[in-house]
């Protein structure tokens, strides 16, 4: 409890907010505003959760202190680690799948006006299902390997990529196409050199979805069939009530869950670079 | 070259196009027209907006098949798309993510030309054009004008024998207008091509043209072939002569004519397609 006030001198700013001044507004601190402020935030929920939860006596079972979470944290690590290790395969896989899947589809749809009609309304309607509903149904279908998990995950995973793919493969200029045809340009080169790279930055704002959603999917299953992972850690350690476990397990999940989509997001951010608008 | 070639480069024979025919919405943007070009020729093919001249341009340069009557270009009749023939469309359809000068070689991406063989000559094109501190700035940083006189140089570089030009200056207001008639004047002398330039412009079909088509709304085809006397070089001075004047005259007069004639088709001068048709 001690290690609270090294902390306590950064909610200075507190004062400040409550007297509606500005805060952060100096030329360098502005700039770093982004950044400081929501680490501020964070930290202060932090202080005001373990403040609570200490000055309240809250059981421990009910919410453990961020600080003996933090312990149980450091204690269990090389087994959290072990058990991220079958989570993250699995949701790369759901998600490459996903990816390759939808976006194919995708092309699909943009040169078959039929299959389009078919298929997109469908698609969209889709969309509006509660589709983790369905996780048991890949159980019965698939079993309970990992290979169930990555189907369910990339099933539920592979709505967002094919419409915004879909709708970023409609929304290409005519006129660039009409002038890769008059410069006799093969079906396949307008589609490698106009259409794909028109497309692309849709495409990833779609997988970026697609990441969070793959991660959502196979912890769903873990839940559900797994015999390790995080998903099927955190259903362990709540069948315990080891409390400070599950919120460790999830601190785990969000490090590895922010990390993919960091990629993700990298990814397009180098895309956006070489085939943005601007 | 056979004697007939160079005189009847490109020959248009009782050309029509209807667009949906046999439905009841059918369209006939274009109406029996025929002409013919000789090699090195300027002709502008003048007409109010939705008289089809557009869509004339479009068969020419192969991207629209003719619904009846015959169009050869250099003896050969068109069949689709030819590398001999360059067109300009109403905007640039610069690729957003390439540079000025990626986009100057893109034509030869397409026809899988050598890019450094050309690579000289597409800076040289830059050059002429006024855009030596342009070359690597992507569309987005460049003028309206700017970004036209990179379609131009995209035109040229891989020298087409036709050039085909459709409205390429509508979108621009009236000084950087003059000034792109009188760049492509100095650009079409130094290159000799045979252009066709379709424009609803009547000063700009004069000052540009050897020869002037003027075409009409319903039926949709020429009624006037004018020579133009004017010696080349020519200025912006032109403009202000007496006789430049007279014909400018005399066109609007032939074109209001055509307008005033009485028909019972008005009601279906709202067309479905009217880029088609422009």
């Amino acid at each position: 409890m001690t290690a609270v006030y090294p902390v306590a001198p950064r909610i200075g700013i507190a004062p400040a907010l409550l007297a509606g001044k500005a805060v952060l507004t100096g030329p360098r601190l502005r700039q770093l505003r982004p950044v400081i402020l929501p680490l501020a935030t964070a930290a202060a929920v932090l202080l005001v959760w373990q403040i609570v939860v200490t000055g309240l006596r809250v059981p421990a079972v009910i919410l453990p202190p961020p600080i003996a979470i933090g312990h149980e944290l450091w204690r269990v690590l090389p087994v959290l680690l072990h058990h991220a290790v079958p989570t993250t395969l699995d949701t790369l896989m759901a998600f490459f799948t996903a990816s390759a899947l939808g976006v194919g589809l995708a092309i699909a749809i943009a040169y078959s006006p039929f299959l389009r009609d078919m298929i997109y309304p469908n698609l969209v309607l889709f969309q509006l299902i509660p589709k983790v509903a369905l996780a048991p149904l890949f159980v019965v279908w698939l079993g309970i390997g990992s290979g169930s998990r990555v189907a369910f995950a990339a099933f539920v995973s592979f709505f967002p990529v094919v419409i915004s793919a879909v709708v970023g493969f409609a929304n290409i200029e005519a006129s660039a196409l009409r002038l890769c045809r008059s410069l006799t340009g093969s079906e396949w080169q307008c589609f490698a050199m106009v259409r794909f790279p028109f497309a692309l930055p849709a495409i990833f704002s779609g997988m970026k979805i697609a990441m969070t959603m793959a991660v959502i999917g196979v912890i769903i299953s873990e839940f559900i069939s797994a015999q390790a992972g995080l998903g099927f850690y955190i259903l362990y350690a709540s069948s315990r009530m080891e409390t400070a476990l599950i919120f460790a397990a999830l601190l785990v999940l969000c490090v590895i869950g922010v990390a993919l989509f960091g990629a993700v997001a990298l990814a397009e951010e180098l895309v956006h670079r070489s085939y943005g608008r601007r | 070259m056979p004697v007939v070639e160079r005189e009847r480069y490109v020959e248009v024979a009782e050309v029509s196009k209807v667009f949906r025919a046999g439905t009841a919405g059918a369209i006939e943007a274009v109406s029996s027209v025929s002409f013919t070009l000789p090699r090195g020729q300027f002709v502008a093919v003048l007409g109010p907006s939705g008289c089809g001249k557009s869509t004339l341009l479009m068969m020419l340069g192969g991207l629209e098949a003719v619904t009846s009557g015959h169009i050869a270009v250099g003896g050969a009749p068109m069949t689709g798309p030819r590398t001999s023939i360059g067109i300009m469309f109403q905007d640039p359809t610069l690729l957003p993510w390439k540079s000025a000068l990626d986009n100057v070689l893109f034509p030869l991406r397409v026809l899988k030309r050598p890019l450094d063989t050309y690579r000289s000559g597409a800076q040289l094109l830059l050059e002429r054009v006024g855009l030596d501190g342009f070359m690597h700035k992507k569309p987005h940083e460049l003028s309206g004008g700017m970004r036209q006189r990179v379609a131009i140089c995209r035109t040229l570089v891989y020298d087409p024998e036709l050039l085909l030009m459709d409205e390429p200056f509508s979108a621009l207001d009236a000084i950087t207008r003059d000034e792109m008639n009188e760049l492509l004047l100095d650009l079409w002398q130094q290159y000799t091509k045979t252009a066709l330039f379709v424009t609803h412009s009547i000063r700009e079909a004069v000052f540009l043209a050897d020869r002037v088509l003027v075409m009409t709304r319903r039926p949709s085809t020429i009624v006037e072939d004018l020579t133009i006397p004017f010696a080349r070089p020519r200025s912006m001075v032109l403009g202000e002569s007496r006789e430049f004047n007279e014909i400018c005259g005399h066109l609007r007069g032939r074109i209001e004519q055509s307008h005033n004639r009485p028909n019972g088709h008005r009601a279906e001068t709202t067309l479905a397609r009217p880029e088609l048709v422009g």
